[in-house]
């Protein structure tokens, strides 16, 4: 990383006070979360801004306590959603980004344009024919039929990721591999797999940030049948507790603490990941 | 997911001059394989999941399906010429333009801002760094909450006014202001993905083109249109395509917030009004017309943009 | 050769991979899931901070207790606003075995719901309340006065006046003292919820247009009349009068229905026009005694309270275990226990034979209570303008309409002609 001369723009304090102002002020919506998990449900309304003194956990509490299992059984969905989706999506979009960048046939190229411009399918457009594909195969409502709409819905950015990073990585180390006799897809998971780590963990952070927090397919696809996940969960709960602000300040806290953790672990490769494409266009 | 790979035994692609027809067979049945491993099942979920739905909706958009209604029949061009003259739909339409173009447009020229305040090593510009990162991570649902509670009559944003002086703005409810809200709410959480995308941009210019450009006596600004500015082509790009298409997908938000209103047609997106014709409405083939046009839209927007701004890179 | 063999067992496997690779997920769908002897059902319920988790768990409770071969599992609408939630899950092919408080409007007519025989209502006060061509097919578990006018007795008392308005001009008149005060007079939401918007124009179109022509509804199914006719436009002028004058501030109508029902207990204005379900908070309320309540005022001061009865259970006609289902609704809207629960908790008017309210109900539930026994008592009753699910409801989906119609109005965005003109066309879409 190279870095510009700092004397070139202005005097040497500007930069951090206007940071500081700016960020300051963007970050006034995470601090009144932050502010409000921990405050009592009755002083939200009335001082929103204000610091929480003395701090409580009595939201935090409350929501894990609820009768009904809401934030439990949610975030049991959710991860359940989360990780098979992620699970599947890399195997299958690392297999098929591979194949499809070690393919010169017309058909292979057919078929990348193909996906590529699913891309931009916005998931209003095949939201209401989804519900009649899975009916047929009876995975309307259930877990499977969300994962696999999962699948589906990302695996163009899977393969965009993996096909773009599998051209960076010489063939002759492969066909050296395949020479010795191992298969096809030994080769693959014992060789090119692992040599693709730095797309993978791109891929696994967007996949994993993207469908935990996916709001109107698992309303739609899961149904009520199979409960909620954390997003839509939420949603819910804003009409139970519209007076009592505490509660869906703890939830929101609570429902986000897993996917904040899972950024700030992977935070380089996540970067890296989006940037990779920027250089390159 | 248990597959046993030693099971898999089949012959690494000849590179020997095929002689016979014997081997060529044998060729194109190692190539079928291969597609049948690695090629097949991502094609298979996409096709069963993305694409046949999407034909699906042109089919149904050439129909007046309505699921309280069996009688569905073919009824051609019908719902798209009733689209053309319904005003809730051209509304939607008028909507999801002012959208995107501030949608493009704000974020696009902050996170540059920003980007160029940031580009900096240290702890310091690091932390604010992860600062304007953490909304990327955010659910919509929870944003959306957020500021709603922020831009209430009575939230933190109208009480900072009053400390100087300005009466309660109705950010949500005043018709001629919501969209923009919800417009300025999306952009404060697409902004950190600008950012990120300028930084790595910026990250990536040599610093010897700024040396040499200072050796020359270049103005600051000078060095940002002729160093920086065009080597930030590609993140340009990137970020213009992202906010495009972030923008016409723009649904939860406007669920969450305002759920199309205040009044009609203030905020409803042609996404919104796509999913509340077809579930609530239950005017699914007249729902699914509304999907085409949508899609068409996006796909000769994002083109035309790609297309633009791809030249612009290759004439550097 | 058995390599291709191998390579085609493989390609299976891998097609099949993603489908068994998560078939550990809940049971899917089309498991029939009941073993030997239990029958389950599904319940589509909703929560507000009157409904709770807690409240409809122990209600069904009740009811298994008695029927232990029924096993119920409870659905929740992500919204108050079921009935458009029922419309999304019938359009996914997910439409519950027993839904509760959704409008049959639509349902109905496809033949998704099942017909109640009149053995089965012989407990209902209004057996025919809310038919659909003849027949029931919502169980009239309640009434519901829709609106009635909640006003904060200081409030009033602070602005010199010292009875709640007889007639429409000592309304204006109230208000616009209260206004001289610095009070907003009315407190208007409705936010994404919507449905609080329309409480003043149910009230204006019950005085100006039911009054006169009861079954205006029927004759507008019947395009006999329209919403564009002198009437109509009338009652939504009298709402945008409201606004214009300032008496209804246009900036709370972001305000959802929750936040609407608390900037009425905080002071924010001093009237709440709402159904009779908010006595309820009102009585939960440390402010209960200071709540007064007079109905939509007429223009020569005579009586009349806008009813709506119906808002009961729905039976799906092709829920898998019928005959369960129809055993538990009945009986869940049957059980005394439960209505006493409905009346404390949401302040319901149980339209059943025979059935006495606790007698410990709260000022506001009994001041609200005796004016609809009484509007009733002197048959000045109409129905609720955008609440009926009969015969006489809103084309589907119009009732969206009618709301964002209003908002419109009291925004200023449509002129009340304007609105009913737009009515009339979504009128005709829908149809």
């Amino acid at each position: 990383m190279r870095t510009t001369n700092s004397s070139a723009y202005g005097g040497t304090w500007m930069r951090p006070l206007a940071v500081t102002a700016l960020g300051a002020v963007f970050a006034v919506p995470l601090y009144v979360v932050l502010a409000n998990t921990f405050k009592p449900g009755a002083d939200i309304a009335s001082s929103p801004a204000a610091l929480p003194a003395p701090p409580t956990l009595d939201n935090l509490q409350a929501v894990m306590d609820r009768p009904d299992h809401l934030f439990w059984a949610s975030l049991t969905n959710s991860l359940l959603v989360t990780t098979l989706s992620v699970v599947v999506l890399t195997v299958l979009s690392a297999m098929l980004g591979h194949y499809l960048a070690r393919t010169n046939s017309r058909w292979g190229r057919a078929a990348t344009l193909l996906l590529l411009s699913g891309l931009m399918i916005p998931p209003q457009v095949i939201l209401l024919p989804i519900t009649h594909v899975l009916r047929i195969f009876h995975l309307m409502a259930t877990v499977q039929g969300l994962v696999l709409f999962n699948v589906g819905y990302y695996v163009p950015f899977g393969v965009f990721v993996f096909a773009g990073f599998v051209r960076t990585i010489p063939v002759e180390l492969e066909e050296a591999a395949a020479i010795d006799g191992a298969g096809r897809l030994t080769v693959f998971w014992r060789i090119v797999f692992p040599l693709l780590r730095p797309a993978t963990a791109s891929a696994v952070i967007f996949f994993g940030v993207w469908i935990w927090n996916d709001f109107i397919d698992p309303l739609i696809i899961l149904g009520p049948g199979s409960g909620t996940t954390v997003t839509t969960g939420i949603y819910r709960a804003i009409g139970q507790y519209q007076a009592d602000y505490g509660t869906v300040f703890g939830l929101m806290f609570l429902a986000t603490l897993p996917v904040l953790i899972l950024y700030l672990v992977l935070q380089k490769q996540f970067v890296q990941g989006l940037t990779s494409g920027a250089t390159k266009g | 997911m248990a597959i046993d790979v030693r099971t898999v035994r089949s012959q690494p692609v000849s590179r020997v001059r095929p002689a016979a027809g014997r081997s060529r067979s044998r060729r194109i049945r190692a190539a079928l394989a291969r597609f049948g491993v690695f090629g097949a099942p991502g094609l298979l979920v996409y096709g069963c999941f993305v694409l046949a739905p999407v034909g699906l909706s042109f089919w149904y958009s050439l129909t007046n399906y309505n699921p309280f209604n069996p009688q569905t029949r073919f009824v051609g061009l019908d719902n798209y010429r009733m689209l053309f003259g319904d005003d809730e739909f051209l509304t939607s339409l008028r909507v999801t333009s002012v959208l995107t173009v501030i949608l493009v447009i704000v974020p696009n020229l902050a996170g540059l801002g920003v980007a160029m305040l940031l580009n900096r090593k240290g702890w310091f510009y690091n932390t604010w760094r992860g600062v304007f990162f953490v909304p990327m991570v955010l659910s919509s649902v929870v944003v959306s909450i957020v500021w709603t509670r922020l831009l209430a009559d009575d939230g933190v944003v109208n009480q900072a006014l009053g400390w100087i002086g300005v009466s309660p703005v109705g950010w949500l409810s005043d018709p001629s202001l919501a969209l923009y809200s919800v417009a300025g709410i999306m952009a404060w959480q697409m902004l950190g993905f600008c950012v990120v995308v300028y930084l790595a941009g910026l990250q990536s210019v040599p610093a010897e083109l700024y040396e040499a450009a200072s050796i020359d006596g270049a103005a600051p600004f000078a060095r940002f249109r002729h160093v920086t500015w065009p080597l930030l082509a590609p993140a340009l790009t990137i970020n213009t395509v992202v906010l495009l298409i972030s923008a016409f997908k723009a649904y939860d938000h406007i669920q969450v917030i305002t759920n199309g209103g205040p009044g009609s047609g203030t905020t409803a997106t042609v996404a919104f009004l796509t999913l509340q014709t077809g579930f609530i409405a239950n005017h699914q083939g007249y729902a699914s017309a509304m999907a085409v046009v949508m899609l068409l839209i996006v796909a000769t927007a994002s083109a035309v943009v790609l297309r633009l701004l791809q030249r612009r890179e290759v004439d550097l | 050769m058995p390599r291709t063999r191998t390579t085609a067992a493989l390609l299976a496997l891998a097609m099949a991979a993603p489908l068994s690779a998560c078939s550990v997920g809940s049971d899917s769908s089309s498991s029939s899931g009941s073993s030997k002897g239990t029958q389950e059902i599904t319940f589509l319920t909703f929560e507000t901070p009157n409904l709770t988790p807690q409240y409809w768990d122990a209600a069904i409770k009740r009811v298994t207790a008695k029927y232990p071969y029924i096993k119920v599992k409870r659905l929740v609408s992500p919204t108050a606003d079921r009935t458009a939630y029922a419309k999304q899950l019938r359009a996914s092919g997910q439409l519950p075995d027993v839904m509760i408080a959704v409008a049959p409007t639509g349902f109905a007519e496809a033949g998704d719901l099942y017909a109640w025989q009149p053995s089965e209502l012989k407990d209902f006060l209004f057996p025919g309340a809310g038919a659909i061509n003849g027949k029931i097919y919502q169980l009239p578990t309640n009434s519901q006065s829709i609106p009635n006018v909640y006003y904060r007795k200081s409030i009033f008392t602070a602005a010199g006046i010292t009875a709640p308005p007889k007639t429409y001009a000592e309304l204006l008149a109230d208000c616009a003292k209260l206004k001289a005060k610095g009070t907003t007079p009315f407190v208007v939401g409705g936010g994404k919820d919507a449905f609080p918007t329309v409480l003043p124009l149910t009230g204006t179109v019950g005085t100006d247009v039911y009054r006169k022509t009861p079954d205006w509804m029927d004759r507008r199914r019947d395009g006999k009349v329209k919403f564009a006719e002198p009437d109509f436009v009338g009652a939504l002028k009298k709402v945008g009068d409201l606004a214009s004058k300032g008496y209804i501030d246009s900036k709370m109508v972001s305000l959802d229905y929750a936040a609407t029902e608390q900037a009425f207990l905080k002071g924010k204005g001093a009237m709440y026009p709402m159904g009779s379900w908010f006595a309820a908070s009102g009585d939960k309320s440390p402010i209960k005694n200071d709540i007064g309540v007079f109905p939509w005022p007429t223009d020569d001061g005579s009586e009349l309270m806008p009813v709506y009865t119906g808002g009961g259970i729905d039976v799906n006609a092709h829920a898998k275990n019928l005959d369960a289902a129809r055993k538990f609704a009945l009986a869940f809207q049957l059980d005394q226990t439960n209505l006493d629960a409905s009346v404390k908790s949401d302040a319901l008017f149980p339209a059943i034979k025979g059935y006495k309210q606790p007698s410990d109900m709260g000022p506001v539930f009994t001041e609200t209570y005796d004016l609809w026994k009484q509007a009733v008592k002197d048959q000045a009753i109409v129905k609720a303008f955008a609440w009926e699910t009969g015969d006489d409801a809103l084309l589907p989906g119009v009732d969206a309409k009618v709301f964002a119609a209003t908002q419109d109005v009291i925004l200023g965005r449509k002129s009340p002609e304007a609105a009913a003109v737009y009515l009339d066309d979504e009128w005709k879409k829908a149809s």
